[in-house]
């Protein structure tokens, strides 16, 4: 491979890992505000992001809503699904045993019965195009060729990043995840509704998966399977350290960006078996990640 | 050693219990005897398939039921198990026996490997990289394609043992019947082993257990291996009496239904393990047609045991 092929190929790699880092990061971070608040490493993650896929291009494509009120809808959807979950399984679920192995089946369980009933509506079963709202057409930046769909994604993605940062950082509720997220019992002993904020987080994490979900899904095909791309998410959050927000969004494009590279330069069936890779790499030499801080002791 | 155990065994089966199980055996074998003369050759190859669903659960029930770790991986062991057996099998012509001890061998090695790695991690650390292991290795099963034969499968020649061939599923009944009482035999035994019991106490407390002068390092680590061990023996009891295996029924919906099974049968319950399995390895092959429901079926099932009776469906005849 000569040079100039290899500096296209970085700047290219660089470019559109971006892109799907993005949606790595956006995806990292609803598994990690789940996990920092709740204790609970969410499995079906990915089956949030596909069921949001499938109820947008439900409402566009079948009941021909205009595209902002279907992600709206969808959104609130994703927002209320996930609470009821968390209020009505999860909530009953800590109460009958509340082992972390057991909250973790329980999310698997819901992951296959998401993923059963979206197959079993029948539309799971054909691969399906989401409708893009972006005109087609792309430029170049440096050598890199990028859609204004990619800008839109790369975009879009910044802002909800930046606006749930926000939320978390300086509102009255994100101040209350935080708390309920260092010391359960403190926090609820200053007064926090400890029920309300474990469900707020769900809804924001789903919400935030169903966004993800949205601005990706024109970029590939919709399948039933298209949640296996959890895998990608729980290794950006594993390089970030799996507590840390700012950690999901950088492991998040870390990821994107390792799997477009391995992508061209190895091979783009190697792209699969590189997060189990890169999960491997981080846990055996660097347990906490890259911004986990000090492993904690959990006391007993 | 072994005087120890037989002891603890004795101490364990009371007189009543030791008829009851000498019954129970003379029932099983008389009806084996029956199922081999009347049954349909695919009634039988159902009831060899929940035999492997059986070896499957006792593999899973040693890591997270014994030992209380979390192994999302058992359908990768499973079919390292299935291809090296098939594999010994089909270049050496090995008899059944030896590739089925391969299959065992090769995923216990990869299982000390894994654990090995994996030492440092708990709950949901361990969780997530057994998962991805689990995805990686169903990736290689699909694309190495020169020894699995990829996406199109791999033919496995019949088993033999002394020049005979087991070319039905009612030929190879008897064996597997045979394998699957063995396999239980010593699970059991280790559950009542001074092991075993190092084992639960892991479970229960690490540090209640190191304070006792537990290696826990080394016990996770033994339940690892001999989890995947015991993985792959049910791989290997799958090739004697199944000609054809593919990439696709090897990837996490196997590893849910394993999990299915002891989650139902209550995790850490052997007999739970062994009637979990019966009733959703006979479940899954009724559902085959229908995959979408077999999907909402399982994780409805997992999130309902979850919330009502975490300690499986046995919790509720009194186990304990």
């Amino acid at each position: 491979m000569s040079f100039d092929v290899a500096l296209l190929f970085i700047q290219q790699g660089v470019a559109s890992g971006l892109v799907t880092g993005s949606v790595y990061a956006l995806l990292a971070v609803a598994i990690v505000i789940i996990y920092r608040t709740t204790d609970v490493a969410n499995f079906a993650g990915g089956e949030f992001y596909m069921a949001a896929a499938y109820l947008a291009f439900f409402m566009i494509a079948m009941m021909a809503l205009p595209f902002w009120l279907a992600v709206i809808a969808t959104i609130v959807v994703m927002c209320i699904g996930a609470g009821l979950f968390q209020r009505i399984v999860l909530a009953q679920v800590a109460l009958a045993r509340g082992v972390a192995i057991n909250l973790v089946i329980a999310t698997l369980g819901l992951s296959y019965l998401v993923k059963g009933i979206v197959r079993s509506t029948g539309f799971g079963d054909t691969p399906r195009t989401f409708p893009s709202v972006v005109p087609d057409g792309s430029f170049t930046i440096g050598d890199a060729s990028v859609s204004y769909l990619d800008v839109t994604i790369l975009g879009a993605a910044v802002l909800v990043m930046a606006l749930f940062f926000w939320v978390f950082n300086f509102t009255k509720t994100g101040r209350a995840m935080r708390a309920v997220g260092m010391n359960r019992r403190a926090a609820q002993l200053v007064g926090i509704n400890l029920g309300r904020v474990e469900m707020m987080v769900w809804c924001f994490a789903s919400a935030i998966s169903g966004i993800a979900a949205i601005l990706i899904a024109p970029k590939l095909l919709m399948t039933a399977e298209m949640g296996s791309v959890v895998t990608m998410a729980f290794a950006a959050a594993i390089v970030g350290g799996f507590t840390s927000l700012p950690g999901a969004v950088i492991g998040g494009f870390i990821i994107g960006i390792t799997e477009n590279m391995v992508g061209l330069f190895v091979s783009s069936r190697a792209i699969n078996v590189a997060p189990f890779v890169i999960i491997m790499l981080v846990l055996i030499f660097k347990p906490q990640g890259l911004f986990g801080g000090a492993l904690k002791v959990r006391k007993v | 050693m072994v005087e120890a155990i037989s002891a603890k065994a004795s101490r364990l089966i009371s007189p009543r219990g030791a008829m009851l199980v000498a019954l129970g055996l003379i029932a099983l074998i008389a009806g084996a005897i029956g199922l081999t003369s009347f049954a349909t050759g695919y009634v039988i190859y159902i009831v060899n398939l929940v035999m492997v669903a059986i070896v499957l659960a006792l593999g899973l029930h040693i890591v997270i039921g014994e030992c209380g770790q979390f192994s999302l991986a058992h359908a990768a062991f499973y079919g390292i198990g299935i291809y090296t057996a098939g594999l010994v099998t089909n270049l050496l012509g090995a008899p059944f026996w030896l590739s089925l001890l391969a299959g065992g061998l090769v995923a216990g090695l990869i299982g000390f490997f894994i654990g090995f790695l994996s030492l440092r991690m708990r709950d949901i650390y361990l969780a997530l990289s057994t998962f991805a292991f689990g995805e990686a290795m169903q990736w290689l099963f699909l694309n190495w394609t020169p020894v699995t034969g990829g996406p199109n499968g791999l033919n496995i020649k019949p088993a033999t043992l002394f020049g005979f061939q087991f070319l039905t599923d009612r030929a190879a009944f008897p064996l597997v019947l045979s394998v699957t009482l063995v396999i239980l035999a010593l699970v059991a035994v280790l559950h009542v082993s001074t092991l075993g019991r190092s084992l639960r106490a892991v479970r229960e407390s690490e540090i209640a257990a190191a304070s006792v002068g537990i290696n826990v390092t080394r016990m996770k680590l033994t339940a690892f291996t001999l989890s995947a061990f015991v993985a792959g023996l049910a791989g290997g009891l799958y090739t004697t009496f199944s000609t054809f295996i593919h990439p696709d029924s090897l990837g996490f919906q196997t590893t849910i239904i394993i999990l299915t099974t002891v989650v139902v049968g209550g995790m850490g319950s052997l007999i739970g393990a062994v009637g979990g399995a019966m009733v959703f390895g006979l479940l899954s092959e009724l559902l085959r047609q229908v995959p979408s429901y077999q999907e909402m079926i399982y994780g409805g099932i997992l999130i309902l045991f979850m919330m009502y009776a975490p300690r499986g469906m046995f919790s509720f005849v009194g186990r304990r």
